[in-house]
């Protein structure tokens, strides 16, 4: 896979990603002579450092510049978005820097190229599939549907109507079929679409295409694809195990 | 973000590795802040200047752009150091600390830029027209010449205000623009003393009430010493960059406020500010000069000071200003030397004073905001007059 980002300091380095969720502040985050973490375990040298935004002393600009003179500086940096401070220490040190690019979607340990000049983060090993998922609403209820709990991708939660795109198939054309086969509903052109939202699972990122369609009177009949239904309040979704995102589609569409 | 061919071509490493790197920095500055090119400046204030606050991460980095025959395109001046670089020993300091402070001093000055140490450049050795493009680092500094002076620069930080001095150019964004330097509330204060102190406690409760943005004061004609402690203590209890004072400040007249949040600022307001600063009543340390005494502070201190005796050995007293203003006051000086030492290119929160005391009495509204952070010190926060009443 890779992700356009935007360019923050030049240069290319690959190495294995060390991913915190939380804000970092080098000056005190590390140690800039071994290059030790200080807010858990792990070492920056020679890995690529993905985090959500710098935050803390503009001290943390030499730090980086430290790292780099003892040979301990993180192969390139990552950021969800760039702030002053590690901007001024990526470009001062040489680190290859990008942001702008979903951070949650890198794992710890994933292999990660990195291009500064570009802004483009490459994750080689990690493939990128297709999907479409519909929001069924008929009543101001949600059509959601629970997953086998030997599925083969997020089994056992709750999802809404979705399923691979095919080879020569469009998404919306995907939606539409995986309606007929998974509830037997016929529908007919989506009231809504959304630009589509990336989830991770495993080595995988699933490009989900999210339809809207409304239908009156909708009584579905599941195939074997699915254990249940139950149509649901959109404020009550997250209360039930979903696929990673499904609250969030809903919400993008209906506005909860 | 546009750039000419030049700049362009400065980018690709035509004129050098040093240039290079200034203009990398620039245009990564300028890109996450939505600058849509560079502009020229007349002038570049930088700090990151103290060992202390550097460290030798700072320290190798310029030392690498020294010998890469990196220069300073534009006047150029420094922040406040570690020490006095002359009268260190009567600070404490070690050699080892010296050693290292002075080398910093000195690849600056390899650079080409001005080694006057100081927060307070504006009072004599850098001093930007209204309207100039700068790019200045030091907040108190900083905010002091876009309010008052009506010059523009962004809050920028040592590196990239270095960059910009060695390229002459910054990026394009900001309080650069017109439309960032507009008041976005204003601040109606009422019964102010006539007295910098006063502005120091009113600096502290406006960035306690607002935190950022543009305020636009009523009731209020600082005075330059005024703006000076005004400037300081909004910058750090706040971000302030930037404010205007009615009928006062260049800009102020520019700007139609009708319609902005009133937020009122008055003797309550601005003692629940001296007390959020107060952390301890007996001082080891009384320091005076942040930012950096001007002569008026100084002749000040002097006539409160004459006649008087220093029977409190115990606590010793720093007065911190420019070399410059130190060599303009000396009869002031004869006198504030019999209670301590008038220092020249440091102060108490750059000087690593945390491994020396552990209360420090201040006037200024920004040290009692870094001190406790920076130096680990308990504050003593009261007038110059109350706080040297200690040692009569």
């Amino acid at each position: 896979m890779i992700m356009h980002g935007r360019a923050i300091a030049p240069g290319t380095a690959e190495g294995e990603a060390l991913v915190l969720d939380e804000p970092f502040s080098f000056l005190g985050g590390a140690d800039g002579a071994t290059g030790d973490l200080h807010v858990r375990t792990g070492n920056l040298a020679g890995k690529v450092f993905v985090f959500p935004k710098g935050k803390g002393s503009t001290v943390g600009s030499f730090v980086m510049y430290d790292l780099k003179v003892h040979g301990k500086a993180p192969a390139a940096v990552v950021n969800q978005t760039a702030e002053t401070i590690v901007t001024t220490g990526a470009v001062i040190a040489s680190i290859p820097m990008a942001d702008q690019v979903d951070v949650s979607l890198i794992r710890e340990g994933d292999r990660v190229i990195v291009d500064g000049k570009r802004g483009y983060v490459e994750l080689p090993d990690v493939q990128v599939l297709d999907s479409a998922s519909s929001v069924i609403l008929t009543a101001g209820k949600v059509l959601m549907l629970c997953r086998p709990p030997a599925a083969r991708s997020f089994p056992g939660v709750w999802s809404l109507v979705s399923g691979r795109v095919e080879r020569g198939e469009t998404p919306e054309e995907t939606a539409r079929r995986e309606i007929k086969e998974e509830t037997g509903l016929t529908v007919g052109f989506p009231d809504a679409v959304l630009p589509p939202v990336l989830v991770r699972e495993g080595n995988t990122v699933w490009r989900v295409w999210p339809f809207l369609f409304r239908a009156e009177q909708a009584k579905p009949v599941l195939n074997r694809e699915n254990t249940a239904f139950q149509w649901v309040a959109p404020a009550e979704v997250s209360e039930r195990p979903t696929v990673a995102k499904v609250p969030d589609i809903i919400k993008l569409f209906i506005g909860q | 973000m546009y750039l000419t061919k030049d700049e362009q071509a400065v980018l690709d490493g035509e004129k050098g590795p040093g240039a290079q790197k200034a203009m990398e920095l620039v245009t990564a500055l300028g890109k996450i802040y939505g600058a849509d090119g560079l502009v020229p400046i007349t002038s570049a204030h930088l700090s990151g200047a103290s060992y202390k606050t550097i460290g030798d991460g700072g320290l190798k980095y310029l030392e690498d752009l020294a010998a890469g025959g990196a220069k300073v395109t534009v006047p150029s001046t420094l922040n406040p150091v570690g020490m006095d670089r002359t009268r260190w020993r009567e600070m404490h300091i070690n050699e080892h600390f010296a050693e290292k402070q002075l080398r910093i001093i000195g690849l600056y000055g390899q650079m080409g830029v001005q080694e006057t140490c100081s927060c307070t450049p504006y009072l004599g050795a850098n001093v930007p027209k209204c309207g100039d493009h700068v790019a200045w680092a030091e907040s108190s500094a900083l905010s002091f010449v876009n309010s008052y002076i009506g010059a523009r620069t962004n809050r920028e930080g040592g590196p990239g205000a270095l960059a910009a001095a060695i390229l002459g150019k910054t990026a394009n964004y900001g309080l650069h623009l017109d439309r960032n330097r507009r008041p976005t509330v204003v601040i109606d204060a009422s019964e102010m003393e006539d007295s910098v102190f006063d502005y120091s406690l009113l600096g502290q409760a406006v960035g306690m009430a607002v935190g950022g943005g543009v305020p636009y004061f009523t009731g209020i004609r600082p005075g330059v010493d005024e703006a000076k402690a005004l400037s300081a203590a909004m910058a750090a209890a706040g971000s302030v960059a930037l404010w205007h004072a009615e009928g006062c400040t260049p800009e102020a007249a520019k700007y139609d406020v009708s319609g902005l949040e009133h937020v009122p600022i008055g003797p309550a307001e601005r003692q629940k500010a001296k007390e959020k600063l107060n952390t301890a009543d007996e001082p080891q340390l009384i320091a005076i000069g942040c930012p950096h005494l001007s002569p008026k502070e100084m002749n000040d201190i002097a006539v409160l000071l004459k006649g008087k005796e220093k029977k409190r050995k115990d606590i010793e007293i720093w007065f911190c200003t420019s070399a410059a203003v130190r060599a303009q006051c000396p009869d002031a000086v004869k006198e504030m030397e019999r209670f301590g030492p008038v220092l020249a290119d440091t102060c108490m929160v750059v000087a690593p004073i945390e491994g020396m005391f552990q209360r420090t009495a201040t006037n200024s509204a920004k040290a009692g905001n870094y001190l406790p952070t920076l130096c680990s010190q308990k504050v003593v926060f009261g007038e110059t007059a109350d706080l040297l009443k200690v040692v009569e």
